[in-house]
């Protein structure tokens, strides 16, 4: 837990969310103890890597606070530009976040919109984002199914000649996924 | 997560485990945000801990905290093919030491592996 009067040098990210981001990573794969200490240790480190460089550039710039720009330009010059398009995209998702929150606020103060709306319409929107990647991630699936679908069918023609009639071929989609 | 060749390269494990689309709350009284998973105010704090850190906006502690979640996938994927290696289903601690000694750019935690 933190330890708010305590020493800032105790200070980690709660295992639980670490715990939490492993399994999502690697579902079904046990992870011993000591080993997610150990990730725990790494973040903390990382965090510090990344800051100290950021903090670095940062003051070369002129600028008094670390913007997201440095915090790119850290990871680039540190050898971690493969994260950098994903950081935009949240960087981006940030934004909509504000400005919707924005608008939301001045729709408030205007027109008087209850806050239980506003959670609500933002639920619809993360709700919407969602079932979006649902759909994409399902599409890929089925493809990858139809991929291998195809393969297996091309496998058996070679080894049997006979071709039955209404075979599965024609059957595009899966029950189950 | 596909698991073709029992002996598979870093890059192939990275790419061959998707994850899920990280749901994040960020801790803030009244609406709440899924952006990240890790807490941004521990985030921020780590970052403080550090007395030559100037401060940071918002949206930096977000990229730092977004980072390091992109951080723990990639260590946790590339320890994952090291027990693979090994031919173990548990993920060990000195599988993340191999992560961390295979890649250059983690070179910086040599330090915490002691």
């Amino acid at each position: 837990m933190a330890s708010a009067s305590g020493n800032d040098d105790d200070l980690t990210i709660p295992r639980a969310a670490i715990n939490k981001m492993i399994k999502e990573t690697l579902p079904n794969v046990r992870v011993a103890n000591e080993a997610r200490e150990l990730v725990v240790s790494c973040c903390t480190e990382f965090i510090h890597l990344i800051s100290s460089e950021a903090n670095e550039i940062c003051n070369k710039s002129e600028k008094k606070t670390i913007s997201p720009e440095h915090v790119i330009q850290a990871l680039e010059s540190l050898g971690f530009c493969s994260y950098i398009s994903e950081v935009k995209e949240v960087l981006q998702e940030c934004k909509t976040v504000a400005l919707k929150r924005r608008k939301a606020s001045s729709r408030l103060e205007n027109l008087g919109i209850p806050e239980e709306e506003l959670l609500r319409q933002q639920q619809e929107l993360f709700a919407k984002a969602r079932q979006q990647q649902a759909e994409l991630a399902q599409q890929e699936w089925l493809q990858m199914q139809q991929a291998a679908q195809q393969a297996q069918l091309a496998a058996s023609a070679t080894a049997n000649p006979v071709n039955k009639a209404g075979s599965s071929q024609d059957e595009e989609e899966e029950d189950d996924v | 997560m596909e698991e073709r060749e029992s002996c598979v390269g870093l890059q192939q494990a990275r790419e061959s485990a998707q994850s899920l689309q990280p749901e994040v709350e960020v801790e803030r009284p009244g609406l709440q945000h899924k952006l990240l998973r890790l807490p941004l105010s521990r985030i921020k704090g780590l970052m403080k801990a550090d007395p030559d850190v100037s401060l940071a906006s918002q949206e930096a502690v977000f990229a730092i905290g977004k980072a390091t979640e992109l951080f723990v996938e990639v260590i946790v994927k590339d320890a994952y093919s090291f027990a693979l290696r090994g031919k173990r289903k548990t993920i060990q601690r000195k599988d993340v030491d191999n992560a961390v000694d295979a890649t250059d750019e983690f070179a910086f935690l040599e330090g915490t592996l002691d």
